[in-house]
């Protein structure tokens, strides 16, 4: 009796080991994954958009996984592997050669701070495994002459064409004539490189500058800055502003009756959810610039955002816009490539030509890849503030064409 | 011209706020010696007291004058008794404690990270009746929460230092600032003083957050950007003077608002440093410090 209780024990462990190994083994057989290494800021200053972008990335790969997977792979799933690169760049470059090397990863994303995605996709370069950049604006990243970068999103000198091409078709479409600017920006590397931009197109278009002003983001008072603007009364006051200057700039010219006919700001501090919580009714008319907005005008659009809103409590951004588009890029890329070699991956991307599908939310019209990586077709949209349901609203304007529905956009917001 | 004088206007309404911000600090190291760096933490505690109580209850922000700064001076005066005075005590012999400051700069720690945990990050403000709210003095704009701020400090410089002239606590402050020994030797309670002091430095810190409040947003280090203004202005105006506080507020709020209207508003805030390194070569005690403070 003793005997054989010790003896069916042990078998109980040997079938018990078993049948762990076959759970295990499919799994363990690794043709059917394709392993995507996503580098992003899970902590530290941006950790609330590299979260924003992991939740997105993680919706898209489930979306693609339950629809079956890369076919001609023979319905290989998405696998996200992740490291956190803290916005730090050596963090970074030390997480991609992680991810490449140990976690044998066959693409990569990431990594949203520019300075950060700078130097990763060199390493990704070096190694020779494609990388798919959803967000990070600097200029330079797809100017390297790189054969394994994507940028998806926008560069950062094209939010800036953009905002004059808007001003240009506004005064097209309403027969408004603007013809001062006044330039009002923080002083960081930010809020500087987009002025040097301004000052050129600004010229360009004809348009005299009426103030050039850069403030320090963590000034307790603006007065004297709205004071300067008010004396200066320019028609248009272009704004780079982080999340609390814009607060304080915004309340501020309404309390000094700074009404410029325009106020088109470039997204960050005026993007923040909580910018229209603090300013309410100051905001009324403000135009802002961004990558993506929730009622932009593309099928599909209104359902992923609910669908994301459910699942994570929060709206679609920007930046997870992207991150989600880049997923089924990649996935597309997959399909045609047919192959989880690297080089085989690389060319799929760089012949990428996505116009419809999930990814389509976008508000751009596809996704094409020119000899740098850069996507030619991404864009911006401009919002403008607006009363809708006795709230402040974000409704998308321009381009045209993914304008909402039914608004007439108030242009010139003062008269 | 017009541009000049409404930024004086401006000017003169923001320094005196700075000087309120600056107030409790200078009366704390007056007193006590000690430089308190949790101030500006105290000063968020009386933003985030004052915006609670106003998002809540809906009242006026000037009815929260009447109940912020009370809370305040007794959140300050049994700080000052549970965590402040032992390290103090252990440290009796020495004139300016340095073990204390260490102690301030932990309770700021300590206080920011709270507030980052209980409330998140994020930049909060709160819509008051006179928010955003202004009237024209000639073809100048004068901000209502601006005016009524100034009005409100200077009336809490003036009240303060009738109070330390005239009342007997008053004068026990006097005395346990200009010598903590003899003041002790004459029957005065250091240790009381002390909570006292710190008491009514947190308090103003209340009024200053019920003053900031209706213009201001707050977030768990609002601190850190007044903190370093004060430290300047306590400086400048000389440090444990009350009038010192006021008049060193004024300077730093004029020059932030009329230099600028002359330079980018970048450049006010590399003057008001070097103007800082001025004083501290020319005259280290401030307007009105006391030459033994150095």
């Amino acid at each position: 009796m003793k005997t054989q209780g010790k003896g069916s024990l042990l078998a109980c462990c040997l079938a018990a080991a078993l049948g762990l190994y076959l759970a295990a083994s499919p799994a363990g057989a690794a043709d059917k994954v394709v392993k995507i290494g996503n580098v992003e800021p899970l902590s530290g200053p941006s950790a609330s958009v590299g979260v924003q972008g992991k939740q997105a990335r993680e919706m898209a790969v489930e979306e693609i996984n339950a629809a079956g997977g890369i076919k001609s792979l023979g319905g290989a799933k998405l696998e996200l592997v992740y490291a956190d690169s803290k916005s730090d760049p050596t963090v970074g470059v030390t997480e991609t050669e992680r991810l490449i090397n140990t976690e044998k990863v066959n693409l990569m994303t990431g990594c949203w701070n520019s300075a950060v995605t700078y130097p990763a996709t060199q390493v990704a370069e070096r190694y020779g495994i494609p990388f798919v950049v959803p967000v990070a604006v600097r200029d330079t990243i797809t100017e390297r002459g790189f054969k394994n970068v994507f940028r998806v999103a926008a560069k950062d000198s094209w939010w800036v064409r953009d905002q004059f091409r808007f001003l240009k078709d506004m005064q097209e479409e309403t027969g408004t004539k603007l013809k001062t600017i006044a330039f009002v920006f923080e002083n960081g590397d930010w809020g500087t490189g987009f002025a040097e931009k301004w000052r050129e197109l600004a010229k360009k278009d004809g348009y005299q500058i009426v103030l050039d002003e850069p403030y320090p983001s963590t000034a307790t008072d603006l007065t004297p800055v709205v004071t300067k603007l008010k004396s200066a009364n320019p028609d248009v006051v272009m704004l780079v502003s982080n999340a609390a200057d814009a607060i304080l700039l915004t309340n501020t010219m309404a309390e000094m009756q700074v009404k410029p006919k325009v106020v088109l700001a470039s997204g960050g501090g005026h993007a923040d959810p909580k910018f229209l919580e603090n300013t309410g009714d100051t905001a009324y008319g403000i135009f802002d610039e961004v990558e993506w907005n929730t009622d932009v005008n593309k099928p599909g659009a209104k359902e992923t955002n609910a669908k994301f809103k459910k699942k994570y409590g929060y709206d679609l951004t920007g930046e997870s816009v992207d991150a989600y588009a880049a997923m089924y890029v990649i996935a597309d890329a997959l399909e045609r490539a047919g192959s989880t070699d690297p080089a085989k991956i690389r060319e799929a991307l760089a012949a990428t030509n996505l116009t419809s599908g999930p990814a389509m939310i976008v508000s751009y019209d596809g996704v094409e890849f020119d000899k740098d990586g850069q996507n030619k077709n991404a864009g911006i949209v401009i919002v403008q503030v607006a009363k809708v349901d006795g709230k402040p609203e974000r409704v998308t304007v321009w381009p045209k064409a993914a304008r909402r529905a039914g608004y007439t956009p108030v242009f010139p917001a003062n008269k | 011209m017009t541009a000049v004088i409404q930024a004086t206007l401006n000017g003169i309404m923001m320094g005196a706020m700075y000087g309120l911000t600056a107030l409790g600090l200078t009366l704390i190291f007056g007193v006590m010696k000690v430089v308190n760096f949790a101030h500006g933490s105290l000063l968020m505690v009386g933003m985030f007291s004052a915006y609670w109580l106003i998002k809540l209850t809906g009242i006026h922000p000037y009815l929260a004058l009447l109940i912020v700064p009370p809370i305040l001076y007794f959140f300050g005066y049994y700080l000052q008794d549970l965590v402040i005075k032992p390290v103090f005590r252990a440290e009796r012999q020495v004139r300016e404690p340095l073990t204390v400051i260490i102690v301030t700069t932990g309770v700021w720690y300590v206080l920011d990270n709270l507030a980052l945990m209980l409330f998140g990050a994020e930049y909060r403000t709160v819509r008051t009746a006179i928010s955003n709210k202004s009237f024209a003095l000639g073809s100048f704009i004068v901000s209502i929460p601006k005016f009524s701020g100034f009005v409100i400090a200077v009336a809490t410089a003036v009240g303060l230092a009738l109070f330390m002239r005239k009342t007997k606590i008053g004068m026990a402050l006097r005395a346990t600032s200009l010598d903590r020994e003899a003041a002790n030797l004459m029957g005065i309670d250091q240790y009381k003083v002390y909570n006292i002091a710190f008491g009514l430095g947190t308090a103003i810190a209340g009024i200053a957050g019920c003053v900031l409040i209706p213009f201001y947003y707050v977030y768990p280090s609002v601190g850190v950007v007044f903190d370093i203004r004060a430290f300047i202005i306590v400086v400048l105006g000389g440090l444990g003077s009350i009038p010192g506080a006021l008049l060193g507020g004024l300077v730093i709020g004029l020059i932030e608002s009329v230099f600028s209207q002359f330079m980018a508003s970048t450049w006010t805030e590399a003057i008001i440093y070097a103007i800082f390194l001025i004083i501290l070569f020319v005259k280290p005690s401030g307007f009105f410090g006391n030459k033994q403070d150095w």
